[in-house]
């Protein structure tokens, strides 16, 4: 800051001593400057306010500093999780597959059902500006703001217990991002071949089928394998609420006060996440 | 006659042209079928019925509009939840502004062109961001809710690993795509390596920090909103409370809220980013 302030008259002695800038447009040029730092430091101070205000209710005040019992009250806490509990281990292979499984049924389903919303919320192609394109566009933004936990409480008071309410809420949830960069990816299409296919005598299926899915197929596979990648991560969490896979085991890992058992189950979640990572990397890497 | 022997063999006969050759072929098929046969064998493990799955959303559709259906919109006013929804807001605001604060250093690290040291430091960086990212959100609660215990500070803890996880990528590959001569040009004249990140990657990348830290913000409300589910504080309790006792017009009158809360700190979020872009081009 003061190498700055210091800087900055010395700077303006210059250019007024060089002559070559008239002094008008070297003061406004200053005032622009100082105005556009007086305004950064202004917003600055109000994000700092918010924080410490934020900090105020949030933590300082809500938090119940007796049970947490000082320094070492938390790294007991903590020590509790590192005591690994590797006789869990073969009960975790079942559970990871069905982690995995949810996830890769979720986003096929997922993709199957963003198909019409991309199809309604892409500008140039839906059927109807004022009527389909809002409603697509409405439910790519309704799969995204609700939160895949919601989504599973939702479909397991519709389904009941199971993989299935799981794959439901990883599909719903995951047809807002597919749809959106699918709906983007047809927007921005090269109009030319879709022309031409519709100069030669082609019918909306061979448009579609000829004109606009080989140009936008390298996008949406490789926003489908994205997001199969994000879904491994919220398939593990579905049995928090009743859905299966490796979310049911950590859930009674916790009830049962085993916190060895629970880190068990994190390291295994983080293994299929590193695999996920490597298939999805090389993946990419065939599609695009 | 004999270079052009030697550089263009010609092939016994012409082959016949594919849209894609032999092998490429093969791969692409056997990955298909890979996948298909998975899919398969999921079905089976998992014991789906295929009609109940198409059942599903009529069934939910028909429960929706059975049960949750007049939502209980006088819920929203009462004073308790607004300020719960409050303190979502702050909640998502700390834990986005900490993880963010942590991410750039771990983004340092882990970005292999300029971190420290390619053994040490980057492998350290990549692990914790992939393991903060890895662990969802609702996990990192319950974990640092039997630590910490039931409150905000807990809900704050959370999100802030999240973001670390969500904005260390987004900022690593961000500073993976710099312009390296800035960066050379301090090396050579003897920077250390704190410089060469202050005054080479930083400048390059300010803006951009900026906009991906205001999205960290918009996602990490969009979690903001469930941590509570689990114990970490805000608007997620009473969702939890209102579904466990089964007062299904509540939940869906707390949904309804949820959507409109963050589809307006979407629109926020996206208003602010796109005045940002347009600085970065004035």
């Amino acid at each position: 800051m003061a190498m700055t302030g210091t800087g900055k008259p010395s700077g303006g002695g210059a250019t007024a001593g060089g002559g070559i800038l008239s002094g008008e447009a070297a003061t406004t040029y200053f005032e622009r400057r100082r105005n556009d730092r007086m305004r950064k430091a202004l917003i600055w101070t109000g994000v700092a306010l918010v924080l410490l205000w934020c900090i105020q209710v949030t933590i300082i005040a809500d938090t119940d500093w007796e049970r947490i019992g000082g320094r070492f009250g938390v790294l007991g806490s903590i020590g509790r999780f590192l005591l690994l509990d590797f006789s869990l281990l073969p009960h975790l292979l079942v559970p990871a597959i069905e982690t995995m499984m949810i996830a890769t049924l979720g986003t096929i389903l997922g993709c199957f059902l963003a198909l019409p919303v991309a199809w309604f919320g892409a500008r140039n192609v839906t059927p109807s500006l004022y009527i389909f394109y809002p409603i697509g566009r409405f439910m790519m933004v309704l799969s995204r703001s609700v939160h895949e936990i919601i989504w599973a409480i939702l479909f397991v008071g519709a389904v009941g217990l199971g993989a299935l309410p799981g794959i439901l809420a990883v599909a719903v949830r995951s047809i807002g991002f597919i749809s959106k960069i699918t709906a983007e990816a047809i927007e921005n299409i090269d109009p030319k071949p879709v022309e031409a296919i519709r100069a030669v005598g082609g019918n909306q299926f061979q448009v579609m089928y000829y004109g606009i899915l080989p140009q936008i197929m390298p996008v949406v596979l490789g926003t489908i394998i994205f997001e199969w990648d994000i879904n491994i991560r919220r398939a593990a969490v579905m049995g928090l609420v009743g859905a299966g896979g490796l979310g049911l085991v950590f859930f009674r890992q916790m009830a049962m006060f085993n916190y060895g058992g629970v880190t068990m189950v994190l390291l295994a979640i983080l293994v299929l996440i590193i695999i996920g990572e490597i298939v999805s990397h090389y993946a990419r890497k065939a599609v695009t | 006659m004999s270079s052009q022997d030697m550089n263009t063999p010609r092939p016994a006969a012409p082959p016949q042209w594919t849209r894609f050759p032999f092998p490429e072929t093969l791969i692409r098929y056997s990955a298909l079928l890979g996948v298909l046969v998975f899919l398969a064998w999921s079905v089976h493990f998992l014991n789906l019925d295929l009609q109940r799955v198409l059942g599903a959303f009529p069934r939910l559709g028909a429960i929706l509009a059975d049960r949750y259906f007049p939502p209980e919109l006088g819920f929203i006013l009462d004073q308790r939840f607004l300020m719960s929804v409050l303190n979502t807001i702050q909640m998502s605001i700390l834990g986005g502004a900490f993880g963010v604060l942590l991410a750039i250093p771990l983004a340092w690290f882990a970005s292999h062109n300029v971190t420290l040291h390619r053994w040490i430091f980057y492998p350290f960086g990549r692990l914790s961001i992939m393991g903060c990212r890895a662990i969802h959100e609702t996990i990192w609660t319950i974990l640092f809710v039997t630590v910490i215990g039931f409150g905000m500070f807990a809900g704050v803890l959370a999100l802030t690993m999240f973001c670390i996880g969500f904005a260390g990528k987004l900022f690593s590959d961000e500073i993976e795509a710099i312009d390296m001569k800035p960066v050379e040009a301090l090396r050579s004249t003897g920077a250390g390596p704190l410089q060469v990140f202050v005054f080479g990657v930083l400048p390059q990348v300010k803006i951009a920090f900026v906009g991906i830290s205001i999205y960290t913000w918009d996602v990490a409300f969009r979690a903001a909103t469930v941590v509570g589910f689990f114990g970490g504080g805000g608007m997620g309790w009473y969702l939890q409370r209102a579904t466990y006792e089964l007062q299904s017009t509540r939940v869906a009158a707390i949904l309804l809220t949820i959507i409109a809360l963050v589809s307006i700190s979407e629109v926020v979020s996206g208003w602010l980013r796109q005045r940002l872009a347009g600085e970065r081009l004035a």
